[in-house]
């Protein structure tokens, strides 16, 4: 594990990478002071609503009132950008989470034991991979009632599987290494091996992938919103957010570019959000990769 | 007789991350005609470099700082300062007069291509005159014979093949071959340039006892076995007659029964060809099967260079005494060389090799000691002499 | 393995993997009250208003197997349901709307691709410098951005700023109605296509007009992706010995990338191209919605949006099918492009 000092190291030489790690500590910041930055009002319990000023359908510009404007429905923008951060990670962090874990072992079973928890584990995650992500999900959420909480599960369900697979992957080239055998012969038991040994070489990949995910996870999340499949209206959510851009995309023909807010900066703050974890991840990869020399 | 390559003040260096590499320091070295040379050293000792360098192929990040790499023109007598080619006339050069066998044979063939595509692709690049005059030749006899009655509608197609041919082989830059090399489907007319070279392959692939050649030429690397592939890819690199032949560990990766049977093929090779043959290698053992004269080569530099018998009759510089101590004989007491390789990045001043010298002596830290003379044909860098 | 009898071999194991795929998109139906999932039996407007006798024909109250059976030989009756959103059946509606994504999918697929190899190649080729640089930056860009997002900007300059250039949808109405006049006939259903049959440049041009849009947004995200796997790639390819040799035998630069490296680093992009057929056939849904482009996508978002599951697992078990195939496909090219690899998938 001093590889970790060597990877933080490389991290930091790496501009692409400080870009990315600087775009997440700001997003934090901005997350975890969401109620100082952008105050609930008093009278309302669930912060992640949206205040609203009157139910105008027309978004109306940046004012002193509302420092970026608001959507349709006059949901305040600002307000709404600075919780959906918070829900952005929440989506982020727990779904990759627990499709981690689920993903391990899982993996760690099939590749590990081979045979037929192996074959039956596999023909389970063909079956998911047979379809493509967000139809599936798309399938699940509409199945279930379309909420935050669903787009959750359906991401979970659809992710998991590939996972598994590169776990298990990882598993079996790791297994047929030395010290696998080695601890085996000191008569390691099978937990003991997978976890102690197994695992911490297998991993790192699989991070890779999941920092790059996580970025892909709250892209995904924003698209089931934006279609209408997330979020409830009004919701502190950027796809959600966006989607009431919809009609508001064009402005009259004087001035067709009048709304830009209502489009523009919830889709900026998806952007650079999922923007910064995938630098994260690339650089990541860049590290870990073996063939690239530690010069 | 002239040396066929003359290395002189040869110096390359690798600028990495941490710091500058000196992996070849002020090197003087002569190939000669028709000999073999073993560059024998340990990892670092820069012997692979000085191959590379030969064929300026040193990746990045090294460069090749200063020094002279000369091969003779045995026609006119003159020399070549290769490190001063144009681009175009190198690639001339690699695997037509000067060519490379590589350590891993598995590695160095394509896994995607056949063995016969490969050996194919350099007499397609480098003989292609003489593949069209063989051509010419079968399409002069087809044209004769008459042969069947369809071949009747053929005449006319094989007439203007033998034009193209003839062309081609009078080394011509002509249009007409090469407008039509590149139009899809008039293509398939030079197409027999192929099926001399695929013939010309065979008989090298039978040259290097490769059994059955003709169906190995239609396999892929990933079918034949060690052995296989580098006879494959020596065949590859004799393709074109070279005048020196670069043999960069060839054995080391086979197994000692094949290794036996890969030195008995140098052997023929020698004797045969009468090209030089520049054979790296960290065993001396393997070196004294084939090589003429030895170079021994330490962080960078050269050690000792002579005669095969000189070196082990009376191996002057420590190092290479050293290096014939540590060989292990049963029943003898492993000798090992004390300290540890010079630190690529920092190496020792003056001599590289003192720190680990048993006769080390104040001035060897000082000043480099050059090669001296002292004894025929007989080289040494060392302050004892 | 001879290739008759290994695909042979795999459409046999198409049969379990659909059959897991079904009755997971079925347990998925489960979840609907009864009432909604009658409309997976229905087959005309009409059934629709006899929804308590539907339960009782279909036993929609029975047990899991019982009515999985029942939906199981309904399909193979070819009987996907009644599609409420649209108004038609299930199977109809596919082959309605999938001429639309098909033209999409032919122009985005070939770009994604050719465009994606180039540049993952000189990249690599060129490591470090400049267009090495700029190829990642905008792949990096590339797969952070939000498709959605891209498509509302894209309208708001090219349809809203440069005034109507690129509008959304398939085509004006002007040209729609010209195609479905009597002297025109569409063949294929795909504009494009039909236009030039029909020697019609009029249809052609709005046709085009209308696609440039879509297909920019739907390649971006897929070209990013591919040119990140084929640098990558690349460079593994590079590095390796039979390019110092191809090197050492006097090749131009320019064939030693392109006729050895390249090819060596085409195939683990040959295998992820499953993968781009997935990610078009999400992009696909989205990019239609967006454009208002009247295909599967957009038909498929229609009937999520508004609870028509009978639509939603029609579009899903058709991906499916369709997906399985494509991986078929896929893993017979890739035993073509690697010599090592026999079918069956074992590396010698």
């Amino acid at each position: 594990m001093t590889d970790w000092k060597f990877t933080v190291r490389q991290l930091a030489k790496n501009p692409l990478s400080l870009m990315g790690i600087i775009i997440i500590i700001v997003f934090a910041i901005l997350a975890i002071f969401a109620p100082l930055i952008a105050p609930t009002p008093e009278n309302q319990r669930d912060p992640y609503l949206i205040p609203r000023d009157g139910y105008s359908a027309t978004p109306q510009p940046p004012s002193e009132e509302h420092i970026w404007g608001t959507t349709e429905g006059q949901y305040d923008i600002f307000y709404g950008v600075m919780w959906g951060t918070r829900s952005a990670f929440r989506v982020g962090l727990v779904v990759v989470g627990i499709v981690l874990v689920i993903g391990i072992v899982l993996g760690s079973l099939a590749g590990y034991f081979g045979g037929i928890i192996d074959e039956i584990i596999m023909r389970i995650t063909d079956i998911f991979l047979a379809f493509p992500a967000l139809i599936l999900a798309m399938a699940i959420v509409s199945s279930i009632g379309p909420s935050l909480r669903s787009v959750m599960i359906a991401l979970i369900v659809v992710s998991w599987p590939s996972y598994a697979r590169l776990i298990r992957g990882d598993i079996l080239q790791v297994r047929e290494e030395d010290y696998i055998e080695a601890s085996r012969g000191l008569g390691a038991s099978s937990a003991r091996v997978i976890i102690r040994h197994a695992l911490p070489n297998a991993i790192y990949p699989t991070l890779i992938m999941a920092s790059l995910d996580i970025g892909a996870i709250v892209l995904a999340a924003a698209a089931l919103s934006f279609l209408g499949l997330g979020a409830p209206e009004g919701y502190a959510d950027w796809g959600q957010l966006t989607s009431f851009a919809r009609n508001w995309i064009v402005g009259p023909p004087n001035n067709p570019l009048k709304y830009w807010y209502a489009v523009t900066i919830p889709g900026l703050f998806i952007l650079f959000f999922v923007l910064g974890w995938n630098l994260l991840g690339d650089a990541f990869r860049d590290i870990f990769d073996p063939r690239l020399a530690r010069r | 007789m002239k040396d066929l390559v003359r290395i002189r003040d040869l110096s390359v260096r690798f600028y990495t991350y941490e710091g500058i590499v000196h992996a070849i320091d002020d090197l003087d070295l002569e190939i000669r005609q028709g000999e073999t040379l073993g560059i024998v050293g340990e990892t670092g000792s820069g012997k692979s470099m000085t191959a590379l360098a030969i064929l300026r192929l040193i990746p990045y990040p090294g460069k090749i700082e200063s020094g002279s790499i000369a091969l003779l023109d045995k026609e006119s007598g003159g020399e070549l300062q290769l490190l001063k080619l144009r681009e175009d006339r190198m690639r001339a050069i690699r695997g037509n007069r000067i060519s490379m066998v590589f350590q891993e044979p598995g590695a160095a063939l394509n896994p995607v291509y056949t063995i016969g595509d490969q050996i194919s692709e350099v007499l397609l690049l480098h003989r292609r005159e003489e593949l069209a005059r063989r051509a010419r030749e079968h399409l002069d006899i087809l044209l004769r014979d008459g042969g069947s009655p369809a071949s009747g509608l053929k005449k006319p197609f094989w007439r203007w093949q033998r034009r193209l041919y003839s062309k081609i082989a009078e080394a011509t830059s002509a249009v007409e071959p090469r407008l039509v090399g590149r139009m899809p489907f008039f293509k398939r007319l030079l197409g027999r340039l192929r099926d001399e070279a695929r013939l010309l392959t065979v008989n090298m692939l039978k040259d290097v006892e490769i059994p059955d050649p003709d169906r190995v030429a239609a396999h892929y690397p990933h079918e034949l076995s060690g052995g296989m592939k580098q006879r494959a890819v020596i065949a590859m690199a004799l393709a074109c007659s070279p005048e020196l032949l670069i043999a960069d560990e060839p054995t080391t990766s086979l197994d000692v029964t094949i290794q036996a049977q890969m030195l008995e093929l140098f052997r023929r090779i020698k004797a045969e060809k009468g090209a030089s043959v520049l054979f790296i290698t960290h065993n001396l053992g393997v070196a004294s099967e084939v090589c003429d004269r030895v170079a021994v080569m330490y962080a960078g530099r050269l050690c000792e260079v002579t005669t095969i018998e000189d070196l082990f009759l009376h191996p002057s510089h420590p190092y290479t005494k050293a290096l014939l101590d540590a060989v292990p004989i049963p029943g003898k007491e492993l000798q090992t060389i004390p300290g540890a390789l010079a630190d690529a990045l920092n190496p020792p001043p003056g001599c590289r090799f003192h720190p680990r010298c048993p006769r080390a002596m104040p001035m060897c830290q000082q000043d480099r000691p050059k090669l001296k003379e002292i004894g025929k044909d007989h080289m040494v860098a060392c302050y004892l002499f | 393995m001879e290739l008759r009898a290994y695909i042979i071999r795999r459409l046999f194991l198409l049969i379990p993997v659909l059959f897991g795929v079904t009755l997971f998109i079925f347990g998925i139906t489960m979840l609907f009250s009864p009432i909604e999932r009658a409309s997976l039996y229905v087959t005309s407007a009409r059934q629709m208003s006899d929804i308590p006798q539907l339960i009782e024909t279909y036993g929609l109250d029975r047990p899991f197997y019982v009515q999985y059976g029942t939906w199981i030989s309904q399909v193979f009756h070819g009987n996907l349901g009644w599609s409420r959103v649209v108004g038609m059946p299930v199977w109809d509606a596919i082959w309605n709307f999938l001429p639309a994504t098909l033209e999409l999918a032919i122009f985005a697929a070939p770009l994604i691709v050719l465009i994606g190899i180039f540049l993952g190649t000189q990249a690599a080729a060129h490591k470090d410098r400049p267009i090495d640089h700029g190829t990642r930056v905008l792949s990096i860009l590339g797969w952070s951005l939000p498709t959605f997002w891209l498509g509302l900007i894209l309208i708001m300059l090219f349809y809203g700023y440069f005034r109507g250039l690129l509008p959304p949808g398939r085509l004006s109405i002007q040209t729609d109605m010209m195609i479905h006049a009597a002297d025109f006939v569409r063949y294929t259903r795909i504009n494009t296509i039909d236009a030039i049959l029909n020697l019609n440049g009029t249809v052609l041009l709005d046709a085009i007009r209308h696609l440039i849009l879509p297909i920019v947004t739907l390649t971006v995200v897929q070209m990013a992706f591919i040119m990140r796997l084929m640098r990558s790639s690349m460079l593994e390819s590079l590095g390796k010995g039979y390019v110092l040799t191809a090197r050492a035998k006097g090749l131009a630069e320019r064939v030693v990338v392109n006729k050895h490296a390249r090819r060596n680093a085409l195939i683990p992009v040959i295998t992820v191209s499953g993968y781009v057929f997935a990610g078009l056939a999400n992009g696909v849904v989205i990019t239609e919605t967006i454009f208002t482009y009247k295909g599967i996508g957009w038909w498929a978002w229609q009937s999520a949006v508004r609870l028509d599951i009978a639509s939603v697992l029609g579009f899903a078990l058709f991906n499916a099918f369709l997906f399985v195939l494509v991986n078929l496909v896929v893993d017979v090219l890739y035993t073509r492009v690697d010599p090592r690899v026999r079918l069956g998938g074992a590396v010698q």
